[in-house]
This record gives C-alpha cells, structure tokens and sequence, in this order.
C-alpha cells in the first residue's frame, strides 16, 4: 500500500477579484507515494505545487477528496489528530523559516518539546541529530549567523528530530547556489537511504529532479499531467510542459534555429539516433557508418544518467553517396529510432 | 546661592514627588502595559488569515481601539472621571490616576504590539505548525519570542509617553513631579525648582531609554 495516496483531491480558493467564485488550486490529483520514494513534483510557478504538500500535513483543508497518509484519512482529522499526524511528517522551506530567536539547538529541539519528549532524552537527540548534518559546533549560534546551506541543514535536522516517515522540501535548495544546492540535495540523499524516510520535492528545476528523484509528476494548472519513473519521464516526456522541463537538462533533437546553425556548419545530411539505457547500439550505429564509408561527425546531443541508466540523442552530419547513406540508415533503423533533421 | 538653598530645602519635596511620579508611572505600565499585550494579541491572532482568525471579534476590537487611542490625553482623562470613580473609588489621587493613565496606554500599547507582531514571518508560524505544536503554544513559544525584541522597544517608547502623561496626570488630580514644577516652581516664581523636576525626568527618561535599548539589544543580540 502506498504510504501516501492521493484520490481527485481539490483545493479551490476563493477569487480573490470576485469573493463569489471560486479558484482551484488543486484539480482532481491523484497520485501514489510509496515508501521509501524520493518523489519529485515539478512545475513551473503558481502550478500549485506548495499547496498539494501542505495538503499532505494538512496545513491546508482540502475541498474534496481523499487523502490518505500511512492508511489514515487526513482530510476528516481533528485538531488533535493532525498534530500527531505532523510529528510524522517532516518539512522544509525554501526560506528557511528557523526561529530566529532561538539557538540552532532550540531550533532543533523545538520539535521534540512540542513532542513531551524528557529533557535528556531530547539533548542526546539533538546531539545525534547535529553530527548527521555536520553542524555539531554551530549548536549554540543564532539562525543569522549561518550561511544558507548551514540554515537548510539546520531545517533538515529540525525536521526529522521527531523521527517522521515522510520529509516534504518545499522548493528546499532554490535559494541556494548551484555548489550549495548540490550539497543540500546530497543530504536529502542520505536522509533517504540511510534513515529510510519518504521524501516529497518540490522544485521548477529540473536538476534537483535529476540529482535526487526516483520518480516525478509533473504539475500544471493544478493539474498532474504527468508521472512516472524519472527514468521513463525523461526518455519519453509525453506533454510539452514535461518536454520543456527535460530540455532544460536533457539536449534532444535540435530544431529551429539551433539546427539552421548546424546546417550552416556542417556539410552532408543531419540525422538523430536515440540511445536508451541497456542498448548497445551506440558503437555499431558507428561501425555500420564506418563500414557503409561514409564519413561522419557527432555535431550535436548528449547521454544522461538518470539513476544510473543511461539515455540520450547523437545527432550527426553525414557526408557521402546517397544510396550508401539509404542502405545505413536501413541498417541503423533495425537497431534503434533514427530520424533525420527536416 | 538662593537657589542651591533653595533646592535644598525642597529635597524632601521633591523626593517625595519623584516616589509618586515612579509609582504612577511603574504601575500604569504594569496595568496598561499587560492590558495592551492581551489586547495587541487578541488584535493579532483574530485577525483574518491569522491563527485565530474572528473577523468579528477583531473589527469590533480594531474599531474601538482607532476611536479612543487617538484621543487627547486631557480629554481621555477628564472624560474617564466617572468610571474612574466606580473602580477606584475616587477619581482624584495616585491611584486614580493610575487607572486612567493604564487605559489610555492599553489603547497605544496595543496597536504597538500588533504591529511589532505582524512582523513575524508567516514561514516561521508555518514551520512551527508543521512539528505540530497547536495554536497557543505557536502564539506563546514562537511569536511572542520571535518579536520580543522589537517589542521591548515599542514598550521603550511607550514608557515614555507615559511619563509624559503622569506629569499632565498629576497636575489634574494627583502628585509627581509635574504637580511639583507646577506649584512649587511656575506659580511661585521659582524656577530654579522647576529646573529641578525637569532635571529628574531628563534622567528618569534618559534611564528608561538606555534600559530599553539594552534589553532589546541583548533579545537580538546586536
Ligand atoms: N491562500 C491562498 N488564497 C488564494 N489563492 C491561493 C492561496 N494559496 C495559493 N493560491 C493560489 O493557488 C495557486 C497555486 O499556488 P501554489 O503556491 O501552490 O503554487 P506553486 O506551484 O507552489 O508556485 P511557486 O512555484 O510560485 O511556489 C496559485 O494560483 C495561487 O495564487
Ligand atoms: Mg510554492
């Protein structure tokens, strides 16, 4: 069973131009989260991303539908209920949000008062909690004196103190730089395969997606458009949102002005040859070239890694006698999807 | 040298003067200065898209506190006299004028802390609520801690307004220094003995500003 499972959840607000209409946040989602995922949520801006997470801790109400979080309903939950059910739940924010009045030890231990948790027990969790994100000699500084990455981990360790299943990071590395955001995401990482918690990301950059994700759902207008393995999303984007997104990491089949560019450089004929994962198509794609004698170059594209499969597009200028190039594209055609540029 | 003898003569006078002023001043604070806090929350956390939102309870209590807090002080004072004399008894003396003066500053008060409260990141309320701490306990171990800095200064300034109208306070019905420069200096042609009382304030304000100023330098540790 899913350890949160989502089924047409909407959240509608009302328009804030005319108080009598109603605006949906969230448009009938559903969506599956197993334990022991890293799950991404992309989207771009106003998708409605921030508000399916905080549906999920029941920071907002839903307006309909079900929302079941380790097999219990959270959309009919008391006060008292939900509080509990938020001691499970960890989150971060792309601001921060550490209380600035307190230590980054009264930060951390915050969430284990809230929790009634004895006094010594609490220091040697913070202890334990402070070695995990490496900030032990930082326990007595205030939030100001931390530079962002220290902050973020001073949020992750805040978060998991009371020991939750699920982690939500809402946009947690956005307001970092890239060598910082790298380092965060690394984190989660660990968070992940070493304490076993389900994390839940939400970001618009498609490189967290990458580094972090086992499986993603794409966002638009409070809609999911689409989900999956980040592998399959990747290799396969079926919406032009996703597509856009995969561009942004992924160079595919150049088109526009980008392939008038190649043309004006490279002589011959333009071809795209896709390589998926487990294919070893690349070095007999080269060896058929080769053998038909034709001469080629690779103008264009890239591999990727996406949880350690590999996929990606070759595009080539090929120069030579027509009827050897029909007679190798023939062959190559066999092998894998091989399209020429119009 | 009539002068010195002079302030030195009325010593006793004006010990007993500067008594009365940090009494009604102390405890005006102490009354107005809690009902304003209680006030200022209420004005807070009821306020629409806050934790306790109640857009009735919070535009009953924000029309009320926008007509009385800007009244003139005289005014308020004069105009309170008869509720003055149901609670305190009398509507002349110390004590009467602490009541008056702990009214008027729990209108101030409490616009000061709502104010200083709206600037408490809703990220850090949100943070809070996701460990699942409840309301109050968001209310009492986050927001009041996360603004108390620029609250001591708020208070700061509002003490010393209120030393400001226990000098008009005393002069109407009651004692202080401001009752002191009035009778023992202006209307006798001393104003040696006004220079004195005006002295004392310098200092007592002086004091109040640089206590404020240090308590919330240490509560933000700047
Ligand atoms: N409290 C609210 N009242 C009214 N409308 C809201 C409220 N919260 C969110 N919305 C609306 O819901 C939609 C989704 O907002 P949400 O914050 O979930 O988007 P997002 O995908 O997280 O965007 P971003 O990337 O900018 O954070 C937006 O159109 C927003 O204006
Ligand atoms: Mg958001």
């Amino acid at each position: 069973m899913a350890l949160v499972s989502l089924t047409d959840v909407t959240k509608t607000y009302p328009d804030p131009n005319d108080r009598k209409r109603q605006i949906a946040a969230i448009d009938g989602v559903s969506l599956d989260i197993q334990a022991g995922d890293v799950y991404g949520i992309i989207g771009y801006s106003g998708a409605g991303k921030s508000t399916l997470v905080r549906l999920i801790n029941a920071l907002e109400s839903a307006s309909s539908g079900s929302i079941l979080v380790d097999g219990a309903e959270v959309t009919t939950m008391r006060e008292g209920e939900l509080r509990k059910l938020r001691l499970g739940i960890g989150m971060i924010f792309q601001q921060f949000n550490l209380f600035n009045a307190k230590t980054v030890r009264a930060n951390i231990a915050y969430p284990l008062k809230v929790a009634g948790v004895p006094k010594a027990e609490r220091n040697r969790r913070v202890e334990e909690l402070l070695a995990f994100v490496g900030l032990s000699e930082k326990a007595k500084s205030f939030p100001d004196q931390l530079s962002g990455g220290q902050k973020q981990r001073v949020g992750i360790a805040r978060a998991l103190a009371t020991s939750p299943r699920i982690l939500l990071a809402d946009e947690a590395t956005s307001a970092l730089d890239p060598e910082t955001t790298h380092e965060v995401l690394g984190l989660l990482k660990k968070v992940n395969q070493e304490l076993g918690i389900t994390i839940i990301v939400i970001t618009h950059e498609m490189d967290v997606i990458q580094q972090i994700a086992t499986k993603v759902a794409v966002m638009e207008n409070g809609k999911v458009i689409e989900n999956g393995e980040v592998y399959e999303v990747f290799s396969n984007p079926q919406h032009a949102a996703t597509r856009r997104f995969v561009s942004t990491v992924v160079r595919g089949i150049p088109v526009g002005e980008e392939l008038q560019t190649l043309r004006y450089r490279h002589p011959g004929r333009i071809f795209t040859v896709s390589i998926l994962d487990g294919d070893t198509s690349q070095a007999r794609v080269f060896e058929i070239l080769t053998q038909a004698g034709l001469g080629f170059e690779l103008i264009y594209g890239g591999i990727n890694d996406i949880q350690g499969r590999t996929f990606g597009h070759l595009t080539l200028a090929v120069t030579g006698d027509d009827a050897a190039i029909e007679s190798a594209l023939a062959q190559i055609s066999a092998l894998t999807e091989i399209v020429e540029a119009r | 040298m009539d002068d010195i003898n002079n302030i030195i003569a009325n010593i006793p006078k004006l010990i007993t003067a500067s008594g009365e002023t940090l009494y009604i001043v102390g405890f005006a604070l102490l009354l107005g200065g809690f009902l304003g806090l209680v006030l200022g929350l209420i004005l807070y956390v009821t306020r629409p898209g806050n934790l306790l939102q109640n857009r009735p309870v919070f535009t009953i209590l924000n029309v009320i506190v926008n007509i009385f807090r800007p009244i003139p002080f005289l005014i308020f004072l004069v105009a309170l006299q008869p509720l003055t004399r149901i609670v305190v008894g009398t509507g002349n003396g110390n004590t009467a004028m602490v009541f008056t003066m702990s009214m008027a500053a729990m209108f101030g008060i409490s616009r000061v802390v709502e104010q200083n409260l709206l600037t408490v990141s809703p990220g850090v309320i949100e943070a809070a609520r996701s460990v699942g701490a409840s309301r109050l306990r968001v209310i009492f171990t986050v927001i009041l801690g996360e603004a108390l800095g620029p609250l001591i200064l708020g208070y700061t300034f509002v003490l010393v307004v209120i030393v400001d109208m226990s000098a008009l306070a005393g002069t109407i019905a009651g004692g202080g220094l401001g009752t002191f420069a009035l009778e023992n200096g202006y209307r006798q042609f001393k104003p040696e003995l006004t220079y004195a009382a005006l002295v004392i304030v310098i200092i007592l304000v002086q004091l109040i500003q640089f206590l404020g100023n240090w308590l919330a330098r240490k509560a933000l540790r700047r």
